[in-house]
Parts: C-alpha cells; sequence; structure tokens
C-alpha cells in the first residue's frame, strides 16, 4: 500500500536540547495513525516538520512521496489539512464568514461549509460571532474549517483536548467516516481511548524517541496478562489463569451462582505506554 | 509564480469586514482628518500643511493599519492558518495591501477636500505618493511581522510617525539640531521636494533625484518585508 507519509531516522535540535531522536515511521493511505505521547515528547514538532512549519535537522521526511521542503505550493497544500493547538479563528467574523474565507482560499463550493458544520455539530450556529463561542465550539469550528476541502491527509494535533464527551464522541464519529471515505489521518493525542477507538497503529513517542509502534490490538494482546479474573458476590476477586484448565473450576462457580463478574485483564493503551515508557501521558 | 484572484479577493473581503468591526485600528484613520480640519481652517494653508496630513495619512494610516492588521493576525494565531492555506506569501500581502491602500487613499483624497487642495496638474507628486505608499505599507507589513501583537504596534508605530509622518514639522529645527538633517531623505521631506521642483517648471528629468530616493526606501523596505515573512513561516 502507498505511503502518505515516510519518515526516516528524523531528528531535530533545538540549541541543546533534542526534540526529536532518530524517529522512523510510515503512514499507509486510508490509516489513522496515532503518535502518542506526553506533552513535550515532541509530538508537535513532528506536525510541524511534516506540514513545511520547520526544518529538521536531520533525517528524511516525505509526504505524498515528496520531501517536505516541497510543501510550500497552493497545489500540495490543497491536499492536506492541519488543526492545532495554537490554530486561530478571527474573532470578530462570524463561524460561517471565517469558514468561507477558507472555502474561497481551497475553492470549494460554499455548500460545503454547511456540510461541515453538521459534520461537527454546528449547523445552527454559523451567524454566531466566533468571539461569542467556548473554547470547545472554536475547537469544532477549527476541525469543520479543516474539514471544508476534504483533505487527502489531514493532520490533527490533540483534536478533541477541549471538548466534553459528547461532542468528542460527535467528532469521533466524523472523523470515522472521513476516514472510510479515504483521508488519512495523524493524530497527536494524549487520550489513549481517544487513540485506541480511532487509530489502525499507534506509535509511542517518549522524549523525542518512538518507543513502540503497532496496531493497539496487537499491544494490548502483547501486553495482556494471561488471566480470568473473577469478581464474586461475596466480595472475593480471584485470578484464574487463562487455561483450559481453568474452564472446570470457573463453572463450579457460575453453577453455584456466586459470580458477580467475569472479566479478562487487557491492559489500555495508557497501561502500555506507562509499562513502556515508566512515565505517566500527562 | 502562482496569483489567484479569488484567494486574494477573499483576503481582501475578509481583512475589509474585519477592519470594519475593529474600532481600535479604524479609528487611527481619523487622526489625518482632524488635522486637516484644523489646518482646513487657517485663512493661509501652506502647501507644507498639505504635505503634512498626506505624511501623517501615509504613516499613520498605510503604516499603521497595515501593521497592526499584520501584528493581530499573529497574535491570534491566524496568519499560520492563511500560511498553511494554499494562498501564496504574494497573494496574503497583497490581499491585506490592498485594503490598506483603499483607505489610505479614501483617507488622504478626503483630507485633501477638507483642505480645499487639488491635486489636477500634480502628476509629479501624485506619483511620488503612489511610491511613498509602497514604502510605508511594506514597512508596516515588516513592523506587523516583528511585533507580537496590537499592543506592541502601537507603541512601535510612535517613532514612524515622528520620523515619517511628522519630518516635514521636525525639519525646521535642523539648523539647530544637526541630526535632524537626516529627515531630508525621508519620503515626506521627498514629496515637499517634488512639489517645490514641479511649482518651479521643472520637468520629468529633473525630478528623478527624489523619486530615486523614494524608490530605494520602497525597494529596500519590500525586500526586507518579503525576506522577514519567509523567515516568520518558518518556526
Amino acid at each position: 500500500m502507498e505511503n502518505m507519509i515516510e519518515v526516516i531516522s528524523l531528528e531535530k535540535i533545538f540549541g541543546k536540547k533534542q526534540a526529536l531522536n532518530n524517529v522512523s515511521f510510515q503512514v499507509k493511505k486510508g490509516e489513522t495513525f496515532g503518535f502518542l505521547g506526553p506533552s513535550g515528547s515532541g509530538k508537535t514538532t513532528t506536525i510541524k516538520i511534516l506540514t513545511g512549519q520547520m526544518r529538521p535537522t536531520a533525517g528524511t521526511a516525505k509526504v505524498f512521496g515528496e520531501p517536505v521542503s516541497k510543501l510550500n505550493t497552493p497545489e500540495y497544500r490543497k491536499r492536506f489539512g492541519v488543526v492545532t493547538d495554537n490554530s486561530g479563528l478571527y474573532a470578530r467574523l462570524t463561524i460561517y464568514d471565517n469558514l468561507k474565507l477558507y472555502a474561497d482560499l481551497y475553492g470549494t463550493s460554499l455548500q460545503r461549509i454547511d456540510e461541515a458544520l453538521e459534520a461537527v455539530n454546528l449547523g445552527s450556529e454559523k451567524k454566531t460571532q466566533v468571539a461569542k463561542l467556548s473554547k470547545g465550539m472554536t475547537q469544532r469550528v477549527l476541525l469543520a474549517r479543516t474539514l471544508l476541502h476534504k483533505p487527502e491527509l489531514l493532520f490533527l494535533d490533540e483534536p478533541t483536548s477541549a471538548l466534553d464527551p459528547a461532542n468528542s464522541k460527535h467528532i469521533h464519529n466524523g472523523l470515522k467516516e472521513l476516514n472510510r471515505q479515504g483521508t488519512t489521518i495523524f493524530l497527536t493525542t494524549h487520550d489513549m481511548e481517544e487513540a485506541d477507538h480511532l487509530c489502525s497503529q499507534v506509535a509511542f513517542l517518549n522524549k523525542g524517541v518512538v518507543q513502540l509502534l503497532d496496531e493497539p490490538k496487537q499491544l494490548k494482546k502483547q501486553y495482556r496478562e494471561e488471566v480470568i479474573g473473577l469478581e464474586l458476590k461475596d466480595g472475593r476477586e480471584l485470578e484464574l489463569p487463562l487455561q483450559s484448565s481453568s474452564a472446570e473450576e470457573i463453572q463450579q462457580y457460575i453453577s453455584r451462582e456466586m459470580v458477580e463478574r467475569i472479566y479478562t485483564k487487557e491492559p489500555t493503551l495508557g497501561d502500555i505506554f506507562v509499562e513502556v515508557t515508566g512515565r505517566e501521558l500527562v | 509564480m502562482t496569483f489567484s484572484v479569488k484567494r486574494f479577493m477573499a483576503i481582501f473581503q475578509k481583512d475589509l469586514k474585519d477592519l470594519y468591526r475593529n474600532m481600535y485600528v479604524s479609528s487611527t484613520a481619523l487622526m489625518p482628518l482632524i488635522f486637516a480640519v484644523i489646518y482646513g481652517r487657517m485663512d493661509n494653508v501652506t502647501i507644507e500643511m498639505h504635505l503634512f496630513v498626506i505624511s501623517m495619512s501615509l504613516a499613520l494610516v498605510g503604516t499603521f493599519l497595515q501593521c497592526a492588521m499584520i501584528a493581530e493576525e499573529k497574535e491570534k494565531n491566524t496568519l499560520r492558518g492563511l500560511m498553511l492555506s494554499p494562498a501564496t506569501l504574494t497573494e496574503i500581502l497583497s490581499g491585506k495591501s490592498a485594503v490598506t491602500i483603499l483607505i489610505t487613499v479614501i483617507v488622504t483624497g478626503i483630507s485633501m477636500f477638507i483642505m480645499d487642495f487639488s491635486f489636477s496638474g500634480r502628476i509629479g507628486l501624485m506619483a511620488g505618493i503612489v511610491l511613498s505608499l509602497i514604502f510605508f505599507i511594506a514597512l508596516g507589513t515588516w513592523m506587523g511581522l516583528i511585533t507580537r501583537s496590537v499592543l506592541e504596534a502601537s507603541v512601535y508605530i510612535l517613532p514612524v510617525m515622528f520620523i515619517f509622518g511628522m519630518g516635514n514639522m521636525f525639519i525646521m529645527f535642523a539648523e539647530q539640531y544637526a541630526f535632524l538633517q537626516i529627515l531630508e531623505y525621508t519620503p515626506g521631506l521627498q514629496l515637499q521636494e517634488i512639489v517645490e521642483l514641479e511649482d518651479a517648471g521643472a520637468g520629468f528629468g529633473e525630478l528623478w533625484k527624489p523619486f530615486a530616493i523614494i524608490g530605494a526606501w520602497a525597494a529596500a523596505m519590500v525586500v526586507l518585508a518579503a525576506v522577514t515573512f519567509k523567515k516568520r513561516m518558518m518556526d
């Protein structure tokens, strides 16, 4: 499958601080790739390099098969979209006026404004002045702005960090739909549930180093504890090996109607991150 | 290099709409009009007074408006959005400059109307104003790029206003303070030179020096603004 992003031995040094150290990964067409790490781990630096806003110190970064230095043309910029945590809107203008500017810049029809606003659950707010929006609504307008031109590749830097659970879910569904339609998504987040829900592949970035890269399902399989947990009605909790030999014992508890709950001990991506890096995701 | 009229117009319309709602910045455009009303009520309005108000319009409206628009785009993180869109450097800067040019021309025109000044037959002066406007807008662009907020831009505009906007007034003290002689090379004083030469019946061939000086200011500032903008595109 075609690579949308190809990063080989990428390095970025700010003064004496090494922000990225020998980072390598590929993002295939149609994939939702999660770049996970705590604040200051190098996620935003990577997005800046991949979108041509920053030059790497060493290594290769290619987007659409071309070096990122070639991304500074209108033709390339029409093919990708970016939402970062410091993207801004024109506060004195309405949501519609903000989106109309970008619809004109990208050469898309004005009808797309309504469609993009519907996708972020803001269809009825288009005449509202941006200055009157909450942080979460502003974030949704920024997402709508990025969806206007249906980019082939979408860079999202913490897209739901300011949103409540209901709106996060709405955005997640919208992103899944966009991905189904063929958009490749490069997502940075420290929300492991979000990554688990959306990403087909994740990379753990810690202090500028990619420490793990795999499918969430594979990671959970690799790091899970091979036990079955039983919570009994008398309050006791038992852990039995995930083997056929445990079946008889479990059956006995069930037949005596002693079982409150049965569960497997599958780690979350957050648990795996802590185990691999020794750091919490904050 | 591509230039899209649609993208240029999109930026122009957005900035015009935004400026209309920005009372803090747009009210600055009233200053030359206030001076025009004051001077216009005098019995004897000299050409120096006209040129003072013209220079004031160019510095205060041309430079400050452009500077404040760009500084605010940086302050609110909207400039990065434009830079990541398909709009090119030329489209972004020309779209913004078109708004500044429009308002500067309107303010200068109304000011001169209030002062009962006619541009009729003053082709040299008009050409000089157009060339100066390029300098003042490029200066505003550069200042907008190096300042971090509209508030900072409001402070930075003060020396520009004194040197370039009020140079025609301060030159009177050049005999007492020798360092003020440098003001003779400012675009405002060169406009005065053009008017004096025109009034003395000089042809275009004799006007080359003031035009060359204003042209040099404009060229240097355009290059400085373009280089700074390109640098700002990268973190």
